[in-house]
């Protein structure tokens, strides 16, 4: 299985880097995410979270280092998580962690509502 | 198409196709202009992204910016006072959209922030994946603001109205 690396381009700041492993399961996103189609830009990550949890079935971390991310990439933020905790459901070994800057108490609000919309822990690791 | 910056009162304004890649750099530059802490630097920004990018991807006045890329056409303006920002956005929209808009507005209006919080949880949830409309990013301007929305829909002909939408964030 392939890994999906997407490297952060400075003349658009709107997509995050993303950095999907699938020798050890780490996964990681970072930066800031408001693109116009976010749905074209997240599905193949969904797609391959459920490829390696159907083909590789080891575990999974998730390093989360978004700084900012809009509404939109925030539902599929929600369908990633979603799909996390069936697989937790179902005996995968998956930990999250969001990395975050405590100068930004929206984010832990941010964070808090994504635990309370699906039921999975995120570690909260403060960055700066 | 026009920018502006000036020291006091009106920190910036824009009128014209709305598209991504001058969003990015009016945000950034937003950042680093707005002389005040980071909190507030911080939701200012995301209040400018929420609300520029509805007008870019709603607005029912479209412009062809490169060849087969099409934005919407619309307005921002931020206003530095001495208390406070106040941001606005205004666009051209469907008739048919001016009610749920403004239902939209009012409910948000009349909700406290925990309530906000579960509407925004209830509204992401149900959305659709590839099209999550405007509303949440309208319940989230309110959460970051703190203060209500104040928004105008005004009659134009019998397809079209103009929404008009300011949010002011304290300092």
């Amino acid at each position: 299985m392939e890994n999906i690396v997407i490297k952060e381009v400075q003349d658009s700041p709107y997509y995050p880097s993303i950095d999907f492993n699938a020798e050890n399961g780490v996964c990681e996103i970072a930066g800031e995410s408001y693109m116009e189609e976010t749905f074209k830009f997240y599905s193949p990550l969904l797609d391959w979270i459920n490829k390696y949890i159907k083909e590789v079935g080891r575990p999974l971390t998730f390093n989360f280092k978004l700084t900012y991310f809009n509404t939109n990439s925030s539902r599929l933020i929600l369908d990633m998580l979603d799909i996390i905790k069936k697989y937790q459901d179902e005996g995968g070994r998956v930990s999250v962690n969001w990395y975050y800057d405590p100068e930004d108490p929206d984010m832990v609000d941010e964070i808090q509502d994504f635990e309370l919309e699906t039921n999975v822990k995120i570690n909260l690791i403060k960055f700066k | 198409m026009n920018i502006s910056s000036y020291q006091k009162e009106k920190v910036l304004s824009f009128h014209g196709p709305l598209t991504i890649n001058l969003l990015s750099f009016i945000g950034n530059y937003l950042k680093s202009v707005v002389n005040t802490d980071q909190v507030l630097s911080s939701r200012l920004y995301k209040i400018f992204i929420e609300l520029t990018q509805n007008v870019s991807y709603y607005s029912a006045e479209v412009k062809e910016v490169e060849r087969g890329i099409k934005s919407g056409v619309g307005w921002f303006l931020l206003n530095e006072y001495d208390e406070y920002f106040i941001f606005t956005t205004g666009n051209l929209i469907k008739k048919e959209d001016g009610f749920k808009l403004t239902r939209n507005c009012t409910e948000i209006n009349s909700l406290d922030e925990e309530d906000l919080r579960r509407l925004k949880r209830k509204t992401r949830g149900e959305a659709k994946i590839r099209d999550i409309g405007a509303h949440i990013g309208l319940i989230q301007t309110g959460l970051l603001s703190g203060n209500l929305l104040d928004f105008r829909i005004s009659e134009i002909n019998n397809k079209h109205s103009y929404f008009t939408i300011s949010v002011r964030l304290n300092k």
